[in-house]
């Protein structure tokens, strides 16, 4: 019971401090603008470039389609990536960082806890650049399996929330975490099939793209899209739990280790 | 004779507006040079998407979209910094400490923010350098100047041009406590607005907002120095354009500068604000 009320305690407060810095009415702007506004980038460049190859109409329409699908779903990381690796920039500003490690407090529920109303947040996300997806870029979800979808949509903003808590974790040992907040959040647009599949990528570089959860969340949904359906696409949501539960499990590894080595210099905010 | 020295050291020295300029200008790149961390997130963005473009655009024939790329990716580099640098003009001496001291002093804040715009504008630049790399390297794209002079000149422009803009940023985001989440939410669309990786005839019935923005006739300038040896009177007219407009900016920015200056002085507010 007393882990429970730690990781809803951590939950809340980890995402309440978000608004020491950005204001409510913010926060929704930036929801709508962001995804938006990343969308339709990505959007008109794929669109110039079939254009501007003779692609015949229903190839460009298929393009617009596949990017739009793709960065409705990269939107999460903004949520479970920059925002909880940013937690551990904020106790390192804030000062919280100290008082965090002199709690009594059982550690596995503070770590896990303080991404989880991140998780939410970026499921409203997916959801908001979903309505976008349709309405301005003609995105037909007319075949999908909706269950399938939602399932993966789910199951993509956990698993991404625990690679968040991953480089979250690894970020404990940098004076900066936002660096890495940037970093991580970004390569996404490059690993994960979001605007082009995975095998246009260099040979070499493949491997990489399936160490982040996206991926295979981004194939399911694909595939749910397409009509597939929970069955089917569950060998993609079977690795994706599993990559994201490693990335849990190796992030709070660097959270503990991190512990032990400030408590043994004393310098908490820059080991 | 004292006085004989003095006016000869007066001489010497550049008038106050670039010496102020200048000094902003070094003091932004010491801070660079001496935290380069901070450099790091606002060249990720227009990096990472530049190869995005680069890798759709791979199979191209033409190596025309590969331009685009390549020179997009050094705009939105100079956008993502300016616009970054701007929304934490005043932040940044107020983490330092020295905000006090910058209002204090006789310069003019104007000519504080914009030696320190045009430093970011130029960071912004590098991101120009690594998509070449990569282009050169990773996708094995070509890139040849036609007409290196105009280029350097077009370049140089734009870059005053995104200052000037910088300028009036940092002047409205003064007034907001929400500078940094203002920072976020323009950078991307100002990307696609500017047509920096796309011409801006792709955005359909919202061209004629981009027309507002002197880099969208900077960056098409600078893609006519790159691809022709023997520029057209194009080339000619969006300098034309974008100057004009660059300088509307500035006489915007100095009203604006002027007022939020005023009102700090006024209120003793910005401080804590």
């Amino acid at each position: 019971m007393s882990n429970l009320r730690i990781f809803f305690s951590s939950a809340i407060f980890s995402f309440r401090a978000q608004f020491s810095w950005l204001n409510p009415p913010m926060w929704l702007t930036l929801k709508f603008v962001l995804g938006l506004s990343q969308m339709a980038f990505f959007v008109f460049v794929g669109q110039y470039i079939a254009q501007g190859q003779g692609q015949d109409p229903s190839k460009i329409v298929e393009t617009i389609r596949y990017i739009a699908i793709g960065n409705a779903l990269q939107t999460v990381a903004w949520n479970t990536v920059f925002s909880v690796i940013n937690i551990t920039g904020h106790d390192k500003w804030d000062g919280t960082l100290p008082l965090l490690l002199a709690t009594p407090a059982s550690r596995l529920p503070i770590f896990i806890g303080r991404a989880m109303l991140h998780v939410l947040d970026g499921m409203l996300s997916v959801a908001i650049n979903f309505v976008f997806a349709i309405f301005l870029f003609g995105v037909n979800l007319g075949n999908a399996d909706l269950l399938a979808l939602t399932i993966a949509v789910i199951l993509t903003a956990f698993t991404m929330a625990g690679f968040g808590l991953l480089i979250g974790g690894f970020s404990f040992y940098f004076r900066d975490p936002m660096v890495l907040a940037n970093i991580f959040t970004f390569i996404l647009l490059i690993f994960c099939g979001v605007n082009f599949a995975v095998d246009q990528l260099p040979g070499p570089l493949q491997p990489v793209s399936w160490a982040f959860p996206l991926t295979y969340g981004i194939n399911a949904a694909r595939e749910a899209i397409d009509g597939k359906s929970l069955i089917a696409i569950s060998p993609w949501l079977g690795l994706e739990l599993i990559v994201g539960l490693v990335s849990i499990l190796i992030g709070y590894i660097f959270f503990r280790s991190f512990e032990r080595v400030a408590r043994k210099t004393g310098r908490l905010e820059a080991v | 004779m004292l006085i004989l020295d003095l006016s000869k050291e007066a001489h010497k020295m550049p008038p106050q507006t670039l010496r102020v300029v200048y000094s902003a200008f070094r003091m932004a790149m010491l801070h660079w040079v001496a935290d380069p961390q901070w450099v790091i997130p606002n060249v990720i963005a227009p990096f990472v998407f530049t190869v995005v473009a680069l890798t759709l655009f791979r199979t191209d024939p033409t190596g025309q979209f590969a331009l685009y790329a390549v020179l997009g990716g050094g705009m939105m580099g100079m956008w993502g910094n300016t616009l970054y640098s701007s929304g934490f003009a005043i932040e940044f001496e107020k983490w330092q400490g020295t905000l006090e001291n910058v209002l204090a002093a006789p310069s003019n804040l104007m000519h504080v923010i914009a030696g320190r715009s045009v430093s970011n504008a130029l960071l912004g630049l590098t991101n120009m350098v690594a998509i070449l790399l990569i282009a050169a390297f990773g996708f094995r794209v070509s890139l040849g100047v036609a007409n290196p002079i105009l280029f350097a000149v077009s370049l140089v422009l734009t870059l005053l041009s995104v200052s000037a803009l910088g300028l009036i940023f940092a002047s409205a985001f003064v007034l907001s406590r929400s500078a940094q989440v203002f920072t976020n939410g323009l950078e991307f669309p100002i990307y696609i607005i500017s047509g920096s990786m796309f011409p801006v005839f792709v955005l359909g019935p919202f061209e004629p907002v981009s027309y507002v923005l002197g880099p969208k006739w900077g960056i098409d300038a600078i893609r006519e120095a790159a691809t022709y040896g023997n520029v057209s009177i194009d080339f000619w007219k969006n300098i034309g354009i974008m100057l004009l407009i660059t300088a509307v900016y500035i006489a915007i920015a100095t009203v604006l500068f002027k007022f939020v200056e005023k009102k700090a002085r006024r209120d003793g507010t910005l401080v804590e604000a």
